[in-house]
């Protein structure tokens, strides 16, 4: 058991060079890791003002940042994701062009991020040039991604090198593969902001990318960054995903700016999935941990590991 | 090093086909509020991009004693008309022309106007897209057929010019629609119609106004005629006051339909 784990411990070079020896014989086949999250945050960086009802004084990229990193001292193995939108909504977009979201996005150490059908307000040039700008800046915390598998960017080079399927991240005990889709741009998007990007069925989509993730990647949890919205007229929404593409634990949503306290749960073929979106404009972060089980430790019928706040 | 690698691998397979047990542990929503000091350094990198926003956006503009809202649901969206007024008025200075009809959408309305001086910000807020004023040509059919697809999409969509009355019973419904002043629409007469080039292309689904002909782009942005309004009534001492209500007379027992999607008009 202990052999095994450290196998999959060596996956990711960077992750076996990380943990040290000791824990390929001490670590069990388990696991644990928070994720924090936020959608739609439409370049809200200062708190919301007067006159915003309940969300008056609240949100703000600098609080949210002492928040983050309250909570990574304090929980170990996490991740900051996004479910897109980060664009427009105040003055800050129309003056830096979503350049100044993504530097700070990158200065509080998100992980990964999805695009929303704001993102592309400004056509894709401009989407691009945010990007370059966050990936330039002189900052010890990596760039971070930007992850799709359902727009064709064929048409859009300068974009289809910043974008992934689907990512892998590797920590003690727990493999994370995270993947992302975005809503159709007919009706949202103007023709001339998307050229080169094409849309494709999300569950068509997530289904390879999931099966990958779980069968060759081996991952333990499967995210999906989702700007689908939480509940939709048409056929796609994260309510009904978890019906359609089988295998994954986790929907971080946006689009609908959906207030939700607590995820929704829905089962699925290969066990439950847990839907999540925390309204907009960063006056929420979201949270889940998850305990991962593999292999042995299950088999002989061990509990899962207890996941303590 | 080497045995660790190749011993236990096969022994492996097996165990690692069966998939991990997942569970989630403590799940939250945590509000990012007042009680968060802010990070220093984030707050330190902020600063000089903060005070440049608030050079620009926070100059006063013009007084607004009653404010301009887009209404609760079942409530006309006075804000609504105010910008389709503006628009229709820009787009006749701009063409030197007079424009029959202008029509824009309630979702590109981001904010409400709050009642007292308004800044360059609260505009930018209203209307943070860069959403250029299109003319258009349509027939009078074309226009009635705009206002109707504006009201099964969205209980009836911010226009200027006229005036639109659903009568009869949710399962028979009669649709009325003449010019501003009560005059009957000419199905057959082509009038200038202004609108952005979001809806023009396609964006939020009025497809009637797709069919427009002699597209003239003005280069203002919808955002920028507001702007202009607010300033020139500033400058001739006057304050900015929501438009009448009475555009739209939809009984609640048809927006109920709409909202339902049970009505055709
Ligand atoms: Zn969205």
């Amino acid at each position: 058991m202990e052999r095994r784990d450290f196998i999959a411990t060596l996956g990711a070079a960077a992750a076996a060079s990380a943990v040290p020896l000791r824990a390929a014989s001490a670590a069990p086949a388990s696991g644990r890791i928070t994720l924090l999250h936020t959608n739609d945050t439409h370049s809200h960086i200062e708190p919301f003002g007067p006159g915003n009802g309940t969300l008056t004084g609240r949100g703000g990229v600098a609080r949210r940042a002492t928040l983050i990193k309250q909570l990574r001292a304090a929980t170990g193995a996490s991740l900051l994701l996004d479910a897109g939108d980060t664009f427009q909504g105040t003055p800050y977009f129309n003056l830096y062009k979503g350049r100044l979201d993504y530097r700070l996005m990158r200065m509080m150490g998100y992980d990964a991020t999805t695009l929303g059908n704001h993102d592309f307000d400004n056509g894709v040039d401009m989407l691009v040039a945010a990007m370059e700008s966050m990936e330039a800046m002189n900052h010890p915390n990596a760039p971070f991604a930007f992850i799709n598998c359902n727009f064709d960017f064929k048409g859009a080079p300068h974009l289809a090198k910043r974008m992934r399927p689907y990512m892998v991240r590797e920590f003690p005990g727990v493999k994370v593969g995270i993947t992302g889709v975005g809503v159709a741009f007919a009706g949202l998007v103007s023709p001339q902001n998307h050229v080169g990007v094409g849309w494709r069925d999300p569950y068509e989509s997530l289904r390879p990318v999931v099966k990958h993730l779980r069968e060759t990647e081996k991952v333990d949890l499967v995210v999906v960054l989702s700007h689908l919205g939480y509940q939709m007229d048409g056929a796609y929404d994260d309510l009904r995903l978890p019906a359609h593409v089988p295998g994954v634990d986790a929907v971080i949503g946006g689009h609908t700016h959906t207030f939700l306290d607590v995820p929704t749960r829905l089962p699925q073929a290969l066990g439950e999935t847990l839907v999540f979106q925390v309204g907009f404009g960063g006056v929420n972060l979201g949270r889940m941990d998850f305990a991962v089980t593999r292999g042995e430790v299950r088999a002989s019928g061990g509990t899962s590991m207890p996941v303590e706040s | 090093m080497r045995s660790l690698f190749i011993v236990p691998l096969l022994a492996t397979l097996a165990a690692a086909q069966a998939p991990a047990k997942v569970k989630a542990g403590l799940v939250q929503s945590i509000p990012v509020d007042g009680s968060i000091p802010d990070d220093p350094v984030m707050a330190a990198y902020l600063a000089p991009y903060a005070a440049k926003i608030k050079a620009s956006f926070g100059q006063p503009l013009v007084k607004a004693p009653l404010g301009l809202f887009r209404g609760r649901p079942g409530e006309e969206n006075l804000l609504g008309y105010w910008v389709a007024d503006t628009m229709r008025a820009a787009a006749a200075k701009a063409i030197g022309m007079p424009v029959a009809f202008a029509f824009t959408n309630s979702g590109g309305l981001r904010a409400n106007l709050r009642r007292g001086q308004l800044k360059v910000e609260d505009i930018y807020e209203v209307m943070p897209f860069e959403n250029e004023v299109v003319i258009i040509e349509l027939t009078g059919a074309e226009v009635i057929q705009v206002v109707r697809e504006g009201l099964l999409h969205r209980g009836g969509e911010p226009c200027s010019g006229v005036l639109v009355k659903v009568s009869g019973t949710p399962e028979n419904p009669i649709l009325t629609v003449t010019w501003a002043d009560g005059k009957p629409i000419d199905p057959t007469a082509l009038v200038h119609v202004a609108t952005t080039d979001y809806l023009y292309g396609g964006g939020d689904s009025i497809p009637t106004l797709r069919k427009g002909r002699n597209l003239v782009r003005t280069g203002l942005t919808l955002r920028q005629v507001m702007l202009d309004r607010c300033a020139a009534l500033d400058k001739a001492g006057k304050e900015l006051l929501p438009p009448a209500p009475g555009r739209y007379q939809v009984p609640p027992e048809f927006r109920e339909a709409i909202r339902e999607k049970k009505l055709s008009l």
